[in-house]
């Protein structure tokens, strides 16, 4: 089951999809409100949008086709020598990209106001700028109805194909065709659904569900890291691979076991590798792996706190000018602190993007 | 004739007097250097009188023994075993530590003092550790009369030839990796060589048209070798010291401690020379490296100036000598049905401290406080009580002139060739290799079993992977009997029962001297009481010594908790996931649409909506629609 359908796959997909249909969306949405009575510009303006985000897409199937069967090609028999310890770091890496993905998802509400924003400030800062006919600034103004979906979809797209070389590391190539269509279509369908029904509860519902689900898989990840690192460890006291014996006695060291049970192996026994891909499922755990799983929900669970406090108040508890994201050192590093839009300054691009005029503008050009 | 009689018993009485004669050996055990493959030298070899290899010891049947053997060593105990000999009336001379005696301490020295009334091809090593695999161990020759007159067939020349396998590591070291977490298969060390007469290519010079008389032994600790020769035959005549019908064969198969001897005749011509070759039964080993060479060639070297014969290869090895059909020169029916059957199921498993041990009924043996044969000696009426000598160390009381049927059933893969002290043992029955089934196949005395007329006896007999064998014998000599699998690594691992023989005869007709007792008394080692050590209550076992314990099965109270506390983790976490992305922020949809300017009915109906659903959040909307109109 898991050599055919690998989940994080699916769910990476999902979430690029999704991301990018918002954006297409978005634009749609945009253009609709500000054009309908002109229907040739809109028409017009509509067909861009589409062939952006459609060649966006083509290209990057085919750069990730290329990526992914470069990657595997070149890289198997590296990884096969010291297999445990591989799985391991593909499992870290996977935990890592789905910890960093999950929670954004939760707020995909705001995915959509920070395209909006990004996509008034692209046209109203252009259009301020006095530049000549033919200048670059020009140029992108005119096509932005087709440069804004392709750049985003091959973004995203191409991001997807990261994410996925990096999550699906570990598993066969025969794992990944089928997570991706399903991941596709479901995230258009969710992307079509927020942009038809205008975002309802049961959307939120539904997000809530697969991102719990995308965090149970997470958790379970962080574990068999964990798992892997110390069969990698054992097996090289051992000499052998021990696990891959079968689920008896003397696969597995006695000494850091926490329980064995001499069935349900996930890598020998057929089924246990779906409960183990979902849910981090060991029939031989140690302490490691289970102290692992215990403290990565304990991790997610402070963010969620801090984040909501953060949410609620506009600050970390205890400190007053701190937020999450000043955290990260690349918030420094790019220079974010600057750049940050104030409410009042997003407020007012809105209002530009609003008035008739400014879309009047846009279809005379 | 009533006058000659007397006359005629007095003069056989001194005829056997004047030829029975006594060795006296000498023999310090030490390390020395060696390198008998000749790829690298070892200084930890164990030699006696600082040389190696060990000198091959030679009698005449009736000879008397006084063998002294002081252990060399620092830190090390050692031990003697005459294997083959039957020890009978010295069980104290047997030599298994903490069966027959306690290990000779260091510095202390031990007299080994026995009779042999047997014939044929022994040989003697170390019971202590892994120590005959480092060297300990050499041939035990005994000839049939003076110049072996009585040896029923004719040849010009005797020869004996060991074979074994050779590790470049010490059992100090091998043992502990073995025995380890870490080796949690069982899997044996990999010998790195295989020697012939203590060395490799060895060459034996012969002279045509001759008869030979050859002595084979594999003094090895554990893998069996394949032995054929290029356009030569072997004639066994004698297996483990039991003469034998001849029989004719290409090839011999020869597992750890059994010995054949063979009559080789040679060719009348000199031109050229022949190949011997020997290799290891590879399926014995878990791994075979790829430097591992399995064949050993040797050379018959009829002429010096001809050149060494090539390596001969044959197409199959299966074709070897199956030693159960061998019959007995002095020929002795199956015993009829046996007055006591011990049915033993041998398997390897792991026990909580995540070493792999080996099992006789789910029992690894493991060895007594007290010697069992001190035990024997103090236990008293209680003696044929099989309790006394403890729960763990397999023990069977056997009575006088019983006979006695070991019916084993190999719950393992391997091949395993087990050795009885103080017995030969009639062969009955032994499975073939069932080692492709899928589960082992058990002895089923209902059965219809193929029972040779004239079984052939020997001392060490293997049986075939997942399968069975049934000896019997006659519980004719009294004494402490251990019965193991000759594979060194096997008996580390407890693979060993012990036969208690008559136990009230060995009181009565045997005893123990004070160089026996005194290995005991250097040692701190108690040698009366029963296997706890105890001399007040011969029943009660307390602080015996006893394996260790089983591997837990499945979830034990630490387990469940793990899981519980998991499953509560998981389940918090995703109830953390719901409340964060329930709670509607300022970011809600109806500000976005109200954002994009979507029109206003639109809106109102939906924040209607909204409201009715988020009842708590309706201020934020408010003012964000307030703020956008």
């Amino acid at each position: 089951m898991v050599n055919v359908f690998n989940v994080e796959i699916f769910f990476v997909v999902f979430r690029e999809t999704l991301e990018a249909v918002i954006v297409v969306s978005v634009l749609l949405a945009f253009i609709k409100q500000g054009l309908s009575e002109d229907e040739t510009v809109y028409k017009r303006l509509r067909k861009q949008i589409w062939i952006g985000a459609i060649s966006g897409f083509l290209i990057c199937l085919i750069l990730g086709c290329a990526f992914i069967g470069a990657f595997y090609s070149l890289g198997k028999d590296v990884w096969a020598k010291s297999e445990d310890l591989w799985e391991g770091i593909f499992c870290v890496i996977a935990t890592v990209m789905i910890s960093l993905m999950g929670i954004p998802m939760l707020r995909i509400n705001k995915m959509q106001t920070k395209w909006r924003l990004k996509l008034a400030r692209a046209l109203v800062v252009s259009k301020n700028e006095k530049k000549g006919r033919f200048a670059f600034g020009h140029w992108t103004k005119k096509y932005a109805m087709f440069l804004l979906p392709f750049v985003t979809t091959l973004r995203e797209g191409l991001e997807a194909v990261v994410f996925i070389g990096g999550v699906g590391l570990g598993s066969p190539a025969t794992s990944f065709p089928i997570p991706v269509i399903v991941g596709l279509i479901a995230g258009i369908s969710v992307g079509v659904l927020l942009y038809y029904s205008g975002s309802t509860l049961s959307l939120q519902v539904f997000l809530c569900i697969s991102t719990a689900i995308l965090y149970l898989i997470a958790a379970g990840l962080f574990s068999r890291a964990i798992w892997f690192f110390e069969t990698y460890k054992y097996n090289q006291k051992t000499g052998g691979d021990a696990s891959e014996n079968g689920s008896g006695p003397g696969t597995y060291d006695i000494k850091t076991s926490v329980w064995h049970v001499n069935c349900c192996n996930p890598e020998t026994d057929n089924g246990w590798d779906i409960f183990n891909a979902l849910l981090g499922w060991q029939n031989s755990a140690t302490y490691g792996s289970v102290i692992g799983y215990n403290i990565y929900w304990l991790a997610v669970m402070i963010t969620l706190y801090l984040l909501w406090f953060e949410e609620k108040n506009n600050h970390l508890p205890f400190m007053k000018n701190l937020k999450l994201r000043q955290l990260n050192p690349l918030y420094w590093m790019k220079g974010k602190n600057k750049k940050e839009v104030s409410k009042e300054d997003q407020e007012k691009l809105f209002e530009q993007l609003k008035s008739k005029e400014f879309a009047n503008k846009l279809a005379e050009e | 004739m009533f006058v000659f009689e007397p006359v005629l018993l007095a003069v056989l009485v001194a005829s056997t007097c004047v030829t029975a004669k006594t060795h006296t050996w000498n023999f310090t055990t030490g390390f020395v250097n060696a390198n008998p493959d000749g790829v690298y030298e070892r200084d930890d070899v164990i030699g006696l009188n600082g040389q190696w290899p060990l000198p091959v010891l030679e009698a005449d049947k009736g000879d008397r023994i006084e063998l002294y053997l002081t252990n060399g060593f620092e830190d090390y105990n050692t031990s003697l075993h005459f294997h083959g000999l039957f020890q009978n009336g010295t069980n104290s001379m047997d030599g298994p530590e903490l069966i027959t005696q306690c290990p000779i301490p260091p510095g202390e020295t031990m007299l080994y003092n026995f009779t042999v009334d047997q014939v044929g091809a022994y040989w003697y090593h170390s019971h202590t550790a892994g120590q005959y695999g480092d060297g300990m161990r050499a041939a035990f020759i005994v000839h049939d009369g003076s110049d072996d007159d009585d040896f029923p067939y004719e040849y010009d020349e005797e020869f004996t030839f060991t074979i074994s396998e050779w590790y470049h590591e010490s059992s100090v070291d091998l043992i502990p990796n073995f025995m380890s977490r870490f080796n949690p298969t069982g899997a044996e060390p990999i010998p790195q060589n295989f020697l012939f007469n203590d060395t490799r290519n060895f060459t034996w010079n012969v002279e045509p048209s001759k008869t030979y008389k050859v002595n084979l032994i594999n003094v090895g600790g554990f893998v069996s070798q394949y032995l054929w020769m290029e356009d030569h035959t072997f004639k066994v005549v004698q297996v483990d010291g039991v003469y034998t019908q001849p029989n004719e064969t290409d090839m011999i198969y020869i597992t750890v401690a059994q010995r054949y001897t063979v009559l080789i005749e040679t060719k009348d011509d000199t031109s050229r020379n022949y190949a011997l070759m020997q290799r290891v039964d590879d399926t014995m080993l878990d791994v075979i490296p790829k430097d591992l060479e399995l064949n050993g060639t040797n050379y018959i070297v009829y002429n010096e100036s001809a050149g060494l014969p090539e390596e001969y290869k044959v197409e199959s090895l299966d074709i070897f000598l199956d030693d159960f059909w061998l019959e007995p020169l002095e020929a002795q029916e199956a015993y009829p049905d046996p007055d006591y059957q011990i049915v033993v199921d041998v398997a390897m498993d792991n026990l909580d401290d995540g070493v792999n041990y080996a099992f006789f009924n789910n029992l690894t043996y493991v060895a007594p406080k007290v010697p069992v044969l001190g035990t024997v000696f103090s236990a008293g009426e209680d003696a044929i009580n099989p309790l006394v000598y403890g729960s763990n160390t397999n023990s069977f009381v056997l009575e006088k002139d019983e006979v006695i049927e070991i019916v084993l059933n190999n719950l393992d893969t391997g091949k395993h060739p087990f050795h009885l002290h103080g017995h030969v043992f009639q062969t009955v029955v032994r499975g073939p290799d069932y080692g492709e089934e899928s589960t082992p196949v058990p002895y089923n005395a209902s059965e219809a079993h193929d029972i040779p007329e004239n079984p052939m006896r020997r001392d060490t007999v293997y049986v075939n992977p997942q399968s069975y064998f049934v000896i019997r014998f006659k519980a004719d000599n009294p004494g402490v009997w251990f019965f193991h699998c000759h594979i060194e690594w096997h008996l580390d691992q407890g693979l060993a029962l012990v036969l208690i023989e008559d136990p009230l005869s060995i009181q009565s007709q045997q005893n123990l001297d004070d160089n026996w007792k005194r290995m005991c008394e250097v040692n701190n080692m108690p040698y009366v009481g029963n296997a706890a050590a105890n001399t007040e209550n011969f029943l009660d076992l307390t602080d015996e010594n006893v394996q260790v314990k089983n591997l837990p099965a499945g979830f034990t109270a630490r387990g469940i908790v793990a899981l519980v506390f998991s499953c509560i983790a998981g389940i918090l976490g995703c109830v953390a996931i719901g409340l964060y992305g329930l709670a509607a922020t300022d970011d809600n949809p109806v500000k976005l649409s109200q954002d994009l300017g979507i029109d206003e009915e639109f809106i109102q109906d939906e924040t209607s909506s909204q409201l009715s659903h988020n009842g708590s959040k309706d201020t934020t909307e408010k003012t964000a629609t307030e703020l956008l109109n």
